[in-house]
């Protein structure tokens, strides 16, 4: 087993415990999947505060919430192609709202170039999520390029309890350009070898 | 005819052009050399507005120093 699948396996014991308890109180996933984003939005604020701990736990508590929507509503029998379409979105919220959180906190603190670093950052990260779903109502599959959803997270939440936010942008931002590059590439590929009718 | 890529060649393609899933011994070798970055760059290279301290390197070397 590998380094960073034994710690997933690990986090997963309590997680499913949350999950049970949702499924018990058949609270809708859909209902999770946006208290995850008031809750990243608090942590967007203390992010914007320099708060950078408190930052870092508030994400892990909305990050719970976004991880076990999808899995409750397995368990529930709710899955819907509306409950996929909400999380993407509410997902593409939260993400912004943490960029703009420290957006805020570099401008206050009168760094520009800090600013255009996280604003870039944010940019490709949310050109990443876009270009895969383009790239997949063209062709079956993008799955490729490193710096996902789930890596972003993670690197916010070491960012915030290491206080190294700096550091975090610089690879999110240079790994998001790699995996939107990626993805073009990839979906440029496919499409050459299967060439499809002009979509407009 | 396609010339054959060097082995450094290949290596910053597979990185680059990145096709690897999570839990394999790549993702974790990229996942060291994120965490290498972050950790151990110094602040002051990247005129880090809010970084305060050695970070995770120095509370390393605080505990090593007490023992």
């Amino acid at each position: 087993m590998t380094l960073t699948g034994l710690i997933g396996r690990v986090c997963m014991f309590p997680l499913q415990l949350i999950i049970s308890t949702c499924v018990a109180l058949r609270i809708h996933p859909n209902i999770l999947t946006f208290v995850g984003l008031l809750i990243n939005v608090a942590a967007a604020v203390a992010l914007g505060r320099g708060r950078f701990v408190l930052a870092g736990f508030i994400m892990g508590v909305a990050n719970i919430f976004d991880f076990i929507d999808g899995k409750v509503a397995h368990q529930l029998n709710a899955i819907s192609v509306f409950g996929g379409f909400w999380d993407s979105v509410i997902d593409r919220f939260s993400d912004i709202a943490l960029f703009v959180g420290l957006i805020y906190l570099y401008s206050r603190l009168g760094r520009t170039d800090y600013v255009m670093i996280t604003a870039l950052a944010m940019m490709f990260a949310i050109m990443t999520s876009y270009t895969r779903a383009r790239a997949e109502s063209l062709i079956a599959k993008c799955k490729v390029g490193f710096m996902e959803r789930p890596e972003r997270i993670v690197l916010f939440l070491i960012g915030a309890f290491t206080n190294r936010m700096a550091a975090v942008m610089w690879v999110i931002g240079v790994l998001s350009v790699f995996t939107v590059a990626d993805r073009i590439i990839y979906t440029y590929r496919a499409l050459q070898a299967h060439p499809q009718k002009v979509v407009a | 005819m396609k010339r054959a890529a060097t082995l450094p060649g290949r290596i910053l393609w597979n990185a680059f052009f990145w096709t690897y899933e999570r839990a394999t011994w790549q993702y974790d070798l990229m996942v060291i050399a994120i965490l290498a970055f972050v950790w151990l760059t110094p602040p002051g290279w990247l005129h880090d507005p809010t970084a305060s301290g050695e970070g995770p390197i120095g509370w390393l070397k605080t505990v090593l120093a007490r023992q």
